[in-house]
């Protein structure tokens, strides 16, 4: 590839999370950087999965709305904060990986640039950068990754 | 008998044995679950008319459509009313109306699937309930499986209970001449005794221990069920509609009307006031919305089904099936309703009764001759309801009701094992079909 490509606007030490961390030390990432999703990744810095706010919300939700014809409508639970926190709490000492998605996209570091934005585009969320040889992710790159490489440019 | 005449040989062989060799390789296909049902009936269909067993006409003419035009009816009717959120409400107000006790919550949600599965279909029924069911258990952070194992049963007794409750009851309904009353009459008050029988080994098996925390019951009793009316507007049209659609199933006899008019034209007046202040393309995306709610997979599967045992019935297969059931019965009633009963039961049980029922129909009508003429068949046509209605809780495959709450609860994360569901369930299955034994035989024998 000549043209610019993903490793061009990547971050190559974004923030991750082991598989052996908890719900909760993943909360704290996603609050305090107001993340959408955080890579998951194993003792060799391999990729596994991300955890994100979809999750989380899966989490404090009654399962009977987010299972395959489950309830469309739930607006007769009067769950306050205090119930939804309650439920949480039962989720914060469990290992990340109750949360771990696979289904995320990920891109390769020579995928193109354009490319890029069309993943971050369709996706509306931070994208992963996976090695394909060894499965190890070796950067994320974000919205403001890619704004900051474009404005860096004269025009 | 049907009076068409039976073609000449087929492929070298005796037209009965070549219906007979297409029925055969359709059940074992739609058993394998390997080829979509609809699909399997439709070629076997096809097979029939293409070698000869029947003409076009004959096949157009095995059709019962009004079978075909009361489930599509209802199913247009539950489609619109669905969408109020009533059933939800209905869920929530039993709940509630026990004070969120467990047990009577168990209780509670059993009646309302059976009352409900009475007057729609089953899967339907479990397809509303179950999802409430799950949010109330996972409040009262009990199993959610005692609750839904006796959906299941709820849904296939409450079913047994009127003609529209169950696809074998249409069927038998509108080959015989049945009407609503007659199903109401005959069959309730035996699955009323069912349901709270049922409901005993139940409780002693996991009734007893059912026990959930005064908080989580107050949460519970802290659900505003009016929430879950979602539309009131659809709530009133559909209630009317449906309310009138069940008088004129009391009243279609008088009105000699078939059931099906009465299901079809409540959809369409459902349709129309559903509809009738739309913009004409908000209309034709309403109804195509309500029309694909229809189980079309399951209509197309009658409707190559009935060309089948048509095929079945036209070369004297059925027949000579029925003379050799009599021939083991010694043509006596009493014995002849006990095989029918127990044997549809226990087919029911592990094989799809829609086919099964479809194949029977016919080969009960061919024993009239014996008894006395169709007038006397009464018996026989109870008991193959009971049977074949009751007899789907005895695995987890025996009724697709069954099979639509396992495949909830998995989802959900309660998986429904079939061995330990069948260990628990044949039994009680058995135990329904003992109290239709000893009803059939005190009330028609």
């Amino acid at each position: 590839m000549s043209g610019p490509t993903a490793r061009d606007v990547m971050d190559p030490k974004p923030t991750v999370l082991a598989a052996t961390d908890t719900v909760s030390k993943g909360i704290g990432y996603i609050m305090s950087g107001r993340f959408r999703n955080v890579p998951i990744v194993d003792g060799r810095g391999c990729y596994l999965g991300v955890f994100g706010v979809d999750c989380l919300l899966r989490l404090v939700l009654p399962q009977a709305a987010l299972v395959e014809h489950g309830l469309t409508d739930i607006s007769f639970v009067s769950d306050n904060l205090k119930d939804l926190r309650r439920r949480l709490h039962e989720y914060e000492d469990k290992p990340v990986t109750v949360c771990l998605s696979d289904e995320a996209t990920v891109i390769r570091p020579d995928t193109p640039l354009l490319e890029t934005l069309l993943v971050l585009h369709q996706t509306r969320r931070s994208v992963p950068v996976v090695n394909p040889e060894d499965g190890c992710l070796v950067g994320v790159v974000s919205y403001w990754d890619v704004g900051k490489a474009i404005l860096a440019q004269e025009v | 008998m049907h009076a068409d005449a039976a073609p000449g040989l087929i492929l070298g062989l005796d037209p009965l044995w070549f219906a007979t060799g297409v029925f055969a390789l359709t059940y074992i296909l739609v058993m394998t679950e390997r080829i979509n049902r609809a699909i399997v009936a439709m070629l076997a269909a096809g097979v029939m008319v293409l070698a000869g067993v029947l003409t076009q006409k004959q096949a157009v003419g095995g059709v019962d459509f009004n079978t075909l035009g009361l489930l599509t009816g209802m199913m247009v009717i539950v489609a619109i009313t669905r969408k109020s959120g009533v059933f939800q409400y209905l869920a929530v107000w039993s709940a509630k109306k026990v004070n969120a006790d467990p047990w009577g919550i168990l209780v509670m949600l059993a009646l309302v699937t059976a009352v409900l599965s009475a007057f729609l279909d089953n899967v339907t029924t479990v397809l509303l309930v179950a999802p409430v069911t799950l949010l109330i258990t996972e409040t009262l952070k009990v199993s959610p499986y005692p609750y839904l194992f006796t959906q299941i049963f709820a849904a296939n007794i409450g079913g047994t209970a009127t003609l529209i409750g169950d696809p074998p009851n249409i069927m038998i309904g509108s080959a015989v001449g049945y009407t609503f009353n007659d199903f109401v009459i005959h069959l309730a008050p035996v699955v009323v005794v069912i349901m709270a029988v049922t409901l005993i080994p139940i409780y002693l098996i996991w009734g007893r221990s059912l026990q959930a925390h005064a908080d989580d019951r107050r949460r519970v009793m802290e659900y505003d069920e009016k929430e879950a009316i979602t539309d009131r507007r659809v709530l009133v049209q559909s209630l009317s509609v449906l309310t009138l659609v069940i008088l004129g199933f009391i009243a279609a006899h008088g009105l000699h009307q078939e059931p099906s008019t009465i299901a079809l034209f409540g959809a369409a007046v459902l349709l129309l006031l559903d509809n009738y202040p739309r913009t004409a393309e908000a209309q034709t995306h309403a109804v195509h919305s309500a029309l694909t709610e229809v189980e079309w997979v399951t209509l197309f599967f009658f409707l190559g089904l009935f060309i089948v045992v048509h095929g079945l019935e036209v070369t004297g297969a059925l027949t000579l099936l029925a003379n050799q059931l009599l021939s083991l019965t010694g043509g006596d009633m009493g014995v002849t309703a006990m095989v029918i009963l127990w044997g549809s039961a226990v087919a029911s049980a592990v094989v799809d009764n829609i086919p099964f029922v479809a194949s029977t129909i016919p080969l009960i009508k061919a024993m009239a001759p014996t008894f006395g003429g169709p007038d006397n068949l009464m018996p026989l046509w109870w008991s193959l309801s009971l049977g074949a209605c009751l007899g789907g809780n005895g695995s987890l495959v025996g009724a697709s009701a069954n099979l639509i709450v396992a495949g909830f609860a998995e989802r959900a994360g309660h998986r429904i094992k079939f061995v330990p569901f069948m260990l628990m369930a044949f039994p009680l299955m058995l135990l329904s079909i003992l109290i239709a034994s000893g009803y059939l035989w005190l009330r028609y024998l």
